[in-house]
């Protein structure tokens, strides 16, 4: 029999030293900036009950899902995704006066997908969400959340496109094509592929100026002068409020100075069944993929029980991670503090040092029995340590500098 | 200014693509020599160009590797990534069938299809999944797809037909036409967004090359 003790399973990695330490720092800087800006953090289970993903409630895919059972045969699921925990917390267990509600998480989620370019099967979310209010200031909130934590984790090159799902959903419904039909527009102009979108629009009686619209899908998106070349004429209500509703999304981030960070694209309709207005994806360089997604989502939380508008976006921290490695952006952390030994004798001299450089926020460490100065110096030279203090008997101590001794 | 870095499929494509390049204004020349270099790069216009795999390029543009490439149709239904696929450049046309003994002709919907031979193993899975909504065994070979069906290893073949002599040659027919195919332009996700300007007046300037 082959042995497998040795080696972890496809897809999950061992996060070690260095890595653990700048993902902590990310992790930290997140937590602090999300509840600095009064959102409160939450934790759910890491397992979960299928029903809440997939099934009727048909979120999320059932191939991408970890899946097992418990002891009375239930469907479990490793949690594919964290807004989806969030809106069943909300939708029983939030009392109505504590709505709006603004809550942030930090955690691990699961999900089996091709491998590669940053992808894991296991990875870290964080993300901040606001139930309870349908309004352009959270839409504005949250997004101005994802700028804010994207430069706390150190990337200055970086942009978000905004786009808006119900523009496209209003003027489809005033173009008559079918749901199939639809959809097959839909994932053309997800692919911005204008050629496919004529071809398909042909076939079709739709006005002169609408389908020139459509056509125009793929190409609606860069910076915010794009919506004011839209003529309203065509596009029928529906799709004119959209348009109204992410101007002011806009001019609120333009008033908050996140104009720089923020782009436009209206042909961002992916996951529709999920998102309901403002949609959102970050990018930079170095990372083939989204650093962060996120929007509104009005009908997530109704499909556990109550009625409840939500916007909110989650950022993947080992895609950041890799960006900032990539752009050459991770600080050498060599690592802090001293080492503490002793002659015999000098022991609880070695311990007072140690506790007082530690009261006073350093970091230190006492000689677990390493067998020697030899033995102390090697150490610390291995481990970074800025510096080896030797206590004597009498109380007085000398030190070995990383820069001189060792 | 950052590069970027072109994707081109090694093969039939070849040719075309560095021609629509040059005339998009970029300098091929580097990639006209027969070097062993395997990036090479036109320091003007800071664009960098490698040949790979055709069924490679896909992957290389879904994971920011390379920004752009040009690749057929074939290989990006093959490989179902998630790219933008911006321009249709027009060659290399043929179509993607399913073919097999004249027998069958007209009887496709009659018969039951229980083994099916092919290179391209996913879209003749979306196929008979998805528009006939059958379960078949798929048969994947490297080569040569047109014998399975005259050894008895399969009774079809899901494979691309260019003018149809070798089908012809061997006593088979296009039984139905899966995809019409031809080379396209596709771009990453993320460097439509961050190289917006840049990668449009290229999608331009190739654009406006085909309309001639």
């Amino acid at each position: 029999m082959k042995r497998w003790s040795i080696y972890t399973p496809e897809g999950v990695q061992d996060i070690l030293f260095e890595q653990c330490r700048i993902k902590r720092k990310l992790e930290a800087g997140l937590r602090r900036l999300f509840t600095s800006y009064g959102f409160i953090e939450m934790e759910t289970p890491t397992i979960e009950f299928y029903d809440a993903f997939g099934g009727e409630i048909g979120l999320i895919r059932q191939e991408s899902m970890y899946k097992f059972c418990d002891g009375k045969g239930r469907l479990l699921v490793l949690r594919p995704d964290l807004t989806i925990p969030i809106a069943r917390v909300v939708a029983t267990r939030v009392r109505e006066e504590s709505l709006p509600l603004k809550c942030c998480y930090i955690g691990n989620t699961f999900c089996f997908d091709e491998l590669g370019g940053g992808k894991q099967n296991e990875f870290t979310q964080a993300g901040v969400e606001i139930l309870g209010i349908h309004s352009p200031e959270a839409d504005a909130e949250v997004i101005s959340m994802a700028v804010k934590a994207v430069k706390a984790c150190g990337l200055e090159d970086f942009q978000i496109d905004i786009g808006q799902v119900d523009f496209f959903k209003g003027i489809m419904e005033k173009s008559g094509l079918s749901p199939d039909e639809v959809e097959e527009v839909r994932e053309l102009i997800d692919r911005k592929d204008f050629v496919a979108v004529e071809q398909v629009m042909n076939r079709h009686e739709v006005s002169d100026d609408l389908k020139a619209l459509i056509l125009d899908l793929p190409r609606l998106f860069g910076n915010k002068d794009i919506l004011a070349g839209i003529s309203r004429d065509p596009i029928g209500e529906k799709a004119s409020a959209a348009l109204d509703y992410l101007q002011k999304v806009l001019d609120i981030l333009e008033d908050r100075g996140m104009g720089r960070y923020v782009s436009i694209d209206l042909g961002m309709v992916q996951s529709l069944n999920y998102y309901t207005g403002i949609v959102f994806r970050g990018y930079t360089y170095g990372v083939g993929f989204p650093i962060l997604s996120g929007g509104r989502y009005d009908g997530l939380v109704s499909k556990f029980g109550k009625d409840c508008p939500a916007t909110g976006f989650s950022m993947g921290i080992n895609m950041i991670m890799m960006a900032l490695e990539r752009q050459g952006r991770i600080e050498n952390g060599d690592c802090q503090g001293i080492l503490i030994t002793y002659e015999e004798g000098a022991r609880k001299y070695a311990d007072a040092y140690c506790e007082k450089v530690v009261a006073e926020g350093g970091i230190a460490e006492l000689d677990i029995g390493m067998g020697g100065l030899e033995a102390c110096l090697k150490y610390a030279r291995a481990k970074g340590l800025e510096k080896v203090l030797l206590f004597r008997a009498d109380g007085n101590f000398e030190t070995f500098e990383r820069s001189t001794d060792l | 200014m950052r590069y970027i870095t072109i994707a081109l499929s090694k093969g039939r494509l070849t040719e075309l693509s560095i021609d629509l390049l040059e005339g998009a204004g970029l300098d091929c020349s580097e990639l006209k020599e027969n070097s062993r270099k395997l990036i090479l790069s036109d320091e003007k216009n800071k664009v960098r160009f490698f040949l790979a795999k055709p069924a490679d390029v896909p992957v290389y543009v879904e994971y920011g590797a390379a920004d752009i490439g040009i690749v057929g149709k074939d290989t990006l239904l093959e490989e179902g990534r998630d790219l933008y696929e911006v321009l249709n450049l027009g060659f290399a046309k043929c179509r993607m069938c399913v073919a097999g003994p004249r027998e069958l002709e007209g009887k496709m919907d009659s018969i039951t299809i229980t083994r099916v031979a092919t290179k391209y193993p996913e879209i003749a899975r979306n196929y008979f999944r998805h528009k006939r909504r059958e379960s078949v065994e798929i048969i994947k070979l490297s080569g040569s797809v047109e014998l399975a069906p005259l050894v008895g290893l399969s009774e079809v073949i899901v494979d691309l037909v260019e003018t149809g002599r070798t089908l012809k040659e061997n006593g088979l027919v296009v039984l139905d036409t899966i995809a019409d195919i031809s080379a396209r332009m596709v771009v990453n996700r993320v460097s439509m967004k961050m190289e917006n300007e840049r990668i449009r007046r290229l999608i331009d300037a190739i654009r406006a090359q085909l309309k001639e």
